[in-house]
């Protein structure tokens, strides 16, 4: 078993297993994980910064059991940041909140692929910085689907005065987000409205979308899960990995881009690869950071 | 005042005009009632089909079209509609005054009261009076939702009454309802017939009464109340599965303006 210590930032982190392919039929070893949440994170962390995280853990890669570990484990390092966060009335835990490359790679080294992260922050749990409209397509539809609602949905919201940016899932889905971060925001609000869009999509495109969350409702439909929009909830965080065949990522795209993919029919163009992930945020930048900065209000409630 | 107005503008005639909201004179309160899935008892949804395939339709592939004929249709769309409706007004312009009492009950459709506004309530005990002592009624045209109504405005207890009337063209001829025979001028009736009638005439006599409308109440109304009401007390009412997302559900104000932006964004 090879385990390296490397030093960050003056904290010292033993890795281990760097050469373990936690992609097998793609091959991506740990140390490249680790490598490509290192690159991402300058773009990642303020996404991260104060939320309680909740790890999906691939001890053995991705074609192998995971958990979800919300949790921070009790043998992490003294310098981990964690928040308090009480589930469902229970006894409250200590969840981990990485704010820094140090406790990133650390929670990477534990083979936590796919970073999740509740729409709120651990220090206000109850008021959501954005809404979110979840699209996740039911076979036979995929992200040609999904990309047609998410612009419908873009053109609906900018109806109603609201300003909406999208990433992909890392899967076949898409997630579309309306910045919101005001201090009187709730969820009740933003689950409100967020069914209220969804009932009204699905009545003008009934063949394309559902707001139902059951099974054989959502077959060859677009299903809007709205309900993501819940303080107990948690959403794969943005430039997370996900446990794909290959290590794909969820990533920010611009409407312009989407259009493209609707209009070529291509929807390789938006699947987001590590490398692809990585250019394309060292050379634009965070395309995704208006979510956490652009104030708005729910018109209507 | 706790009645909420279906409508709220002006009545008007010559220089006078009162702020008034209109409200419901009956509310026949039909009980309804879903229909449910027997299975999970959740409410089911109407959704418009193609006959060919079963395949849901959606709204922006629906048309209205008028039956010309067999399988032939005139095809009209929501905005040639729209281009015929009246303009929407504010005010019942009383154009004309009648006696209430020529007028065949037949052409009676539906019954309102009108309530004075803030600030209207001298002027409106100012007609009130008018009309119940001329004993007149004020026909007026007036503009409810999409259509043009004809109505009459008459005095009651102190309020005005409003009851809607139908159209010349909507009311049937009474031609051939009644019997050949019976044209017959009276003069023709046979001695018989004159002994048949005086003796039916007794009778009737004998049931005379005074109208009292509160003897009468819809007999089937109360026993489904009651019905349910037992069948509530007995055993708890069947809960349907949440429905997520079930139908356009929210604020009714939300619901407008996203209806609204839907049909912008989709006009495009």
């Amino acid at each position: 078993m090879s385990r390296r210590v490397v030093e960050i930032n003056g904290r010292r982190l033993s890795l281990a297993n760097l050469e373990k392919d936690l992609y097998p039929s793609y091959g991506f070893t740990k140390a490249r994980i680790l490598e490509y949440y290192r690159r991402i994170a300058p773009y990642m962390l303020p996404h991260l910064q104060g939320r309680a995280l909740t790890l999906k853990r691939y001890p053995d890669g991705v074609a192998k059991e995971f958990f979800f570990e919300k949790r921070c484990p009790s043998h992490r390092p003294e310098w981990v940041k964690t928040a308090q966060v009480a589930i469902n009335g229970a006894e409250p835990i200590f969840a981990c909140v990485a704010e820094d490359l140090e406790t990133l790679l650390w929670a990477e080294n534990l083979a936590s692929l796919e970073l999740h992260v509740p729409l709120a922050r651990a220090a206000t749990p109850d008021r959501p910085d954005a809404m979110v409209f979840d699209l996740d397509p039911g076979e036979p539809a995929g992200v040609p689907e999904s990309a047609k609602v998410a612009l419908i949905l873009r053109d609906l919201l900018s109806r109603m005065g609201l300003e909406s940016m999208g990433k992909t899932s890392g899967k076949k889905g898409l997630h579309v987000y309306v910045p919101l971060n005001r201090t009187e925001a709730t969820f009740e609000q933003t689950k409100t409205f967020s069914r209220a869009v969804a009932g009204i999509l699905q009545r003008h495109y009934p063949d394309l979308v559902t707001a139902n969350m059951a099974k054989e409702e959502r077959r060859s439909k677009v299903f809007i899960n709205w309900s993501q929009n819940d303080a107990k909830k948690t959403m794969i965080c943005v430039y997370s990995l996900r446990a794909e065949e290959r290590p794909s990522v969820s990533f920010p795209f611009t409407w312009d881009e989407l259009e493209d993919a609707v209009r070529l029919a291509d929807p390789a163009l938006l699947k987001v690869l590590h490398d692809e992930a990585v250019r394309r945020a060292e050379e634009r930048g965070d395309r995704f950071r208006d979510v956490l900065s652009r104030a708005q209000i729910l018109p209507h409630l | 005042m706790a009645v909420r107005g279906m409508w709220s503008g002006t009545i008007s005639f010559s220089l006078v005009a009162i702020p008034v909201y209109l409200v419901k004179a009956v509310e026949p309160g039909r009980i309804s009632f879903r229909l449910l899935h027997t299975r999970e008892y959740s409410p089911l949804a109407r959704r418009m089909v193609c006959p060919e395939d079963g395949a849901a339709v959606g709204w922006d592939e629906i048309v209205r079209g008028y039956e010309a004929g067999p399988e032939q249709f005139i095809v009209v769309t929501d905005e040639e509609l729209a281009s015929l409706s009246p303009e929407r007004s504010r005010t019942i312009e009383i154009s004309e005054f009648i006696d209430l009492a020529d007028v065949d009950p037949v052409y009676f459709d539906r019954p309102y009261y009108l309530v004075p506004a803030k600030g209207g309530e001298k002027a409106y005990s100012l007609l009130v009076e008018v009309l119940r002592r001329a004993n007149k009624a004020g026909l007026a045209k007036f503009v409810f939702g999409e259509r043009e109504y004809l109505v009459a405005v008459s005095s009651r207890d102190g309020a005005l009454a409003v009851i809607t009337l139908h159209y010349h063209d909507a009311v049937r001829s009474e031609e051939g309802m009644a019997p050949k025979e019976a044209m017959a001028p009276k003069e023709a009736m046979a001695a018989a017939d004159e002994a048949e009638v005086e003796r039916i005439n007794g009778v009737m006599k004998a049931m005379l009464g005074e109208f009292d409308p509160a003897k009468y109440a819809d007999s089937r109304k109360h026993a489904i109340r009651e019905l349910l009401a037992s069948k509530a007390h007995a055993q708890a009412p069947v809960e349907a599965p949440a429905l997520p997302g079930e139908e356009a559900e929210g604020p009714a104000d939300l619901v407008a303006a996203l209806e609204e932006s839907m049909r912008q964004v989709k006009a495009r």
